[in-house]
């Protein structure tokens, strides 16, 4: 009722308002995408009552026309408009809820099937409906172009005006409809591939480990520490200048650095990916689009004000934004990056042990593979970026396991997505330091990147019209090649010698100028 | 009214205690006030001018001296843009629809020609004593304002972290200032001399035109910055130890380029001196700045609170008894930019193009890069 005495003749735009069924289910940040709008809409969705299913076809057939009031006058209920669509198959939804159901459930996704397919539903009738009035007012024009009578004209004229009302005030119900489906369906997380375990991090699968952790004779020293003496980092500093988590590296380790970017983009290189730098500082729109959230709760993502911008938190989103919204040639396919950029993340929520020194920090560089290719190569891709990393892990002579994760960890974009944890004596424990995931069509559905597959010679025709296959969806992977920090941290703690200093393996050296070790400097 | 008092004049004094420390309350809040206001309007006061530097705007800047001379061409010079698109070597488009204007990815040969630049010109520097270091691109915003900028300002070049009192640097200067910020340096460990490398973020507020296409004016680019704490006598020599390095640094790479003195409007508050490079662009068809060496004196150690003791002379060191401790001066700071990559690719690809639509790699980059020669044009 507040409603309605707030507006001076606008009643009805508030009652259509009003009358929009609005979701009541709260807490679903973790898993999907929130469109940037949605700061408002958070609220009001707590606490806006569950409208019937059928009001918004009741209160047309009675409501005249209105003048559009403002929006900005009308409510507290606010109807929330996705700021981008994503290209959702919701027919195959609907004809697999089952198995997307289970998914959800064994994902621990909050998104809300029920409510996608009463939506789709109504979408679908009302979308009839729309073009039932549509035909009638196309009689009725028709109609009107042969003799008549004043009097049936003027029955015909008023008829054709209340079909037009009557339409447009559909058309406007159709629009905010599939705004809410859209919402709604993009909570939807991928599929899993049927490999994938189910259940929580416990549950990830050992897929393989390479190498076995080192054996000391003298007492292990943590990467703080060996930093500290070797005087490569320092965070006091950068807590004062920054805050905390953050860090400077200084002498050896700023060539290491160098040495280990260096070299990881000439190794991927020669697998033959091109390699980019890429803005570090992006449209939320397309952060969302790769399936992270920047505005929820404890977002990852830091916000640059004033500004729809954000700042990366790893090189797979630029990237990924690069063939957004357009249609590459099959035969461009497999298009391969290696992107290097420095990478930030909020970390809010992480605390603890394990968060001390490198382990966990606000600003990193890292190397990052992404790929983009057709459906049938995904599977295959995944299993060459993970041999990639494998390869140069190994190479650096680290003690790792490669693990497939089980379905709680896996995020709402990946399909299946393997991580590598390597052995940190100085933690004691293994510690991740990379993840290869395969998106399949998710992200792709969302930034709008399709192939035309190659038409067959024969329906090709330099006369007359070419018979274009339809487009279908690429599907993208990404994959750590170096994260820098964590890399230092098992660098440092795995090659520390007895006397203090810090063996350089073999393949970063002529990166660094051949130097082989970092020594004590005597003070 | 320790002593013995009749109660009528203790009581007497108890109003007029009373008193005093009402007036005095309200004065020591006023000093407050006063204090800060102070403040504010004292922090606006630029830093002193070298007796040298010549007094006007941009068109007084005096020239300090020459390096080589413009190339001849004797086909027709293309500018980095067109070169770059030739080979592909960057994506404005794509960056523009994902980031905005003024953004761009780097590709193939670029992307090892900005590493080599880093690695070859740290390790240079270094060469010359300076310890490297890499730096927090997220600082206080209280940092950025005592090295002299102001992020909150009209145009500012500053880009602020949403709920936060967090900004993205704009400059190496910024962090490299804050390591010491609050704090005593033993003399005997002056100079300190850092090189840094780090991304850099700027607004660009402001700036429009022509001479902003391409790679000449973006919003992130990486660089290699040199930062001297020093003794306030040692100052304007290590302002030309500076401009020296830079000077090298760019004839190594085969350059054309002029070092300008730059005149009392160009310097900006914290400088006292400030010397900028500009090289010969041929497809802009004109000088851009590449880089610029200032001598800020003591204006962003005194806000930024950098004080060194000067050694004590042994006979007022004693192990029994006070040591007499001399009193603390404040550091003198200084910055130069060693390597400003957008800059450079704009130098390198113009300046080393060839006929052909390749590129000549300057000799000193190539072991930087595998040993690269040049860049080709690629075949479709």
């Amino acid at each position: 009722m507040a409603l309605q005495c707030r507006l001076s003749g606008a009643t009805f735009q508030s009652l259509k308002l009003a009358t929009i069924p609005i979701s009541s289910s709260s807490s679903r940040f973790i898993f999907r995408t929130l469109p940037k709008t949605l700061n408002l809409a958070l609220f009001s969705r707590h606490s806006a009552p569950k409208a019937p299913p059928f009001s918004v076809l009741i209160r047309n057939l009675s409501a005249p026309a209105v003048a559009a009031a403002p929006a900005a006058e009308t409510s507290d209920i606010k109807v929330v408009k996705p700021q981008w669509n994503a290209a959702i198959d919701f027919k195959w939804i609907r004809d697999n809820k089952e198995a997307v159901a289970v998914n959800i459930k064994n994902r621990n996704s909050n998104a809300n099937l029920e409510l996608v397919l009463q939506l789709y539903d109504k979408m679908l009738n009302l979308q009839k409906e729309v073009e039932r009035l549509r035909g009638e007012r196309n009689n009725v024009a028709n109609k009107m172009k042969g003799k008549l009578e004043p009097s049936e004209r003027q029955k015909l004229i008023e008829e054709g005006k209340n079909l037009k009302e009557a339409l447009t005030t559909l058309e406007e119900d159709l629009v905010k409809l599939r705004d809410e489906l859209q919402i709604e369906a993009q909570c939807i997380p991928n599929l899993t591939h049927p490999d994938v375990p189910i259940g929580w991090e416990d549950s990830s699968k050992l897929r393989n480990m390479v190498g076995s952790p080192r054996k000391f004779d003298f007492p292990v020293k943590d990467h703080l520490q060996i930093g500290k003496e070797l005087d490569l980092f320092d965070f006091d500093a950068a807590a004062e200048v920054s805050g905390s988590k953050f860090y400077y590296l200084k002498n050896e380790a700023v060539m290491l650095e160098m040495a280990l970017v260096n070299w990881t983009l000439t190794e991927v290189m020669k697998r033959g990916f091109t390699p980019l730098t890429t803005p570090e500082i992006v449209r939320s729109s397309v952060v969302e689009k790769c399936g992270f959230q920047p505005r929820g709760e404890n977002t990852q993502v830091y916000s640059i004000e004033d500004s729809d911008q954000c700042l990366i938190g790893t090189a797979e989103i630029p990237v990924g934004g690069i063939h957004m919204d357009s249609i590459v040639a099959e035969s461009a396919l497999p298009l391969k990056y290696v992107a290097f950029s420095h990478c930030f993340r909020t970390e809010a929520g992480a605390a603890g042990t394990a968060t001390r020194g490198l382990y966990r920090v606000h600003q990193f560089s890292k190397v990052e593979m992404f790929i983009l290719c057709r459906q049938e190569e995904s599977d295959m891709y995944h299993e060459e970026l993970i041999k990639i990393e494998e390869d140069l892990f190994s190479s650096l002579g680290l003690h790792f396991k490669i693990l497939d994760m089980a379905t709680g960890d896996l995020g709402a974009p990946a399909y299946r997505k393997f991580d590598v944890e390597a052995w940190m004596p100085g933690l004691e424990r293994y510690g991740e330091i990379s993840s290869a995931s395969n998106c399949t069509d998710y992200q792709s559905r969302r930034l709008g990147i399709r192939y035309r597959p190659s038409e067959s010679p024969s329906t090709t025709s330099k006369k007359g019209k070419t018979n274009l296959a339809a487009t279908k969806f690429v599907h993208t992977l990404n994959a750590t090649a170096c994260a820098i920090p964590r890399m230092l941290v098992c660098l440092l703690e795995n090659f520390q010698q007895e006397d203090g200093s810090v063996i350089i393996p073999h393949p970063l050296r002529p990166f660094m100028g051949g130097v082989e070790a970092i020594y004590p400097k005597s003070r | 009214m320790k002593g013995k008092l009749e109660p009528s004049e203790r009581q007497k004094l108890i109003e007029e205690g009373k008193n005093l420390k009402e007036a005095l309350t309200t004065l020591e809040e006023d000093l407050v006030k006063l204090r800060d206001e102070l403040q504010i309007e004292a922090q606006c006061i630029p830093n002193l001018t070298h007796p040298d530097v010549p007094i006007g705007w941009e068109d007084s800047s005096k020239l300090r001296n020459m390096v080589g001379s413009p190339r001849k061409f004797d086909f027709p010079v293309k500018d980095h843009l067109q070169i770059g698109k030739e080979l592909d070597l960057f994506d404005f488009d794509a960056a523009a629809e994902v980031s905005g204007s003024k953004f761009y990815y780097l590709k193939n040969e670029a992307v090892m020609l900005e590493m080599a630049l880093v690695n070859w010109t740290l390790t240079e520097v270094m060469k010359r004593g300076f310890t490297p270091l890499t730096t927090p691109e997220i600082v206080r915003s209280s940092v950025v304002e005592k090295c002299g900028f102001q992020p909150r300002g009209e145009n500012t070049q500053v880009y602020s972290i949403e709920d936060s009192d967090q900004c993205l640097i704009g400059t190496a200067e910024i962090p490299v200032g804050g390591i010491h910020m609050d704090s005593i340096v033993a003399e005997s460990a002056l100079p300190l001399k850092y090189v840094a490398f780090s991304h850099c973020f700027r607004t660009e507020a402001g700036a429009a035109g022509t001479a902003t296409r391409g790679l000449y004016r973006v919003h992130q680019f990486s660089k290699v910055e040199m930062f001297i704490l020093c003794r306030q006598e040692e100052s304007d020599m290590y302002h030309e130890e500076l401009i020296k390095i830079e000077e090298d640094l760019f004839s190594s790479l085969g350059l054309h380029f002029k070092i300008l003195d730059m005149a009392t409007g160009d310097l900006g508050a914290p400088a006292y001196r400030k010397f900028d490079v500009e090289a010969w662009m041929p497809g802009l068809e004109r000088y851009g700045e590449i880089s610029s060496a200032s001598n800020c004196t003591d204006y962003q150690s005194r806000r930024l609170g950098i004080r060194y003791r000067p050694s004590e002379s042994p006979s007022t060191t004693s192990k029994k008894g006070k040591t007499n401790l001399a009193a603390t001066k404040f550091v003198h700071t200084l910055n130069a930019t060693a390597c400003a990559i957008p800059r450079m690719l704009v130098c390198l690809l113009e300046n080393f193009q060839q006929e052909d639509g390749s590129v000549i790699i300057p000799h000193p980059l190539r072991p930087f890069m595998g040993g690269v020669e040049a860049i080709y044009p690629k075949s479709r």
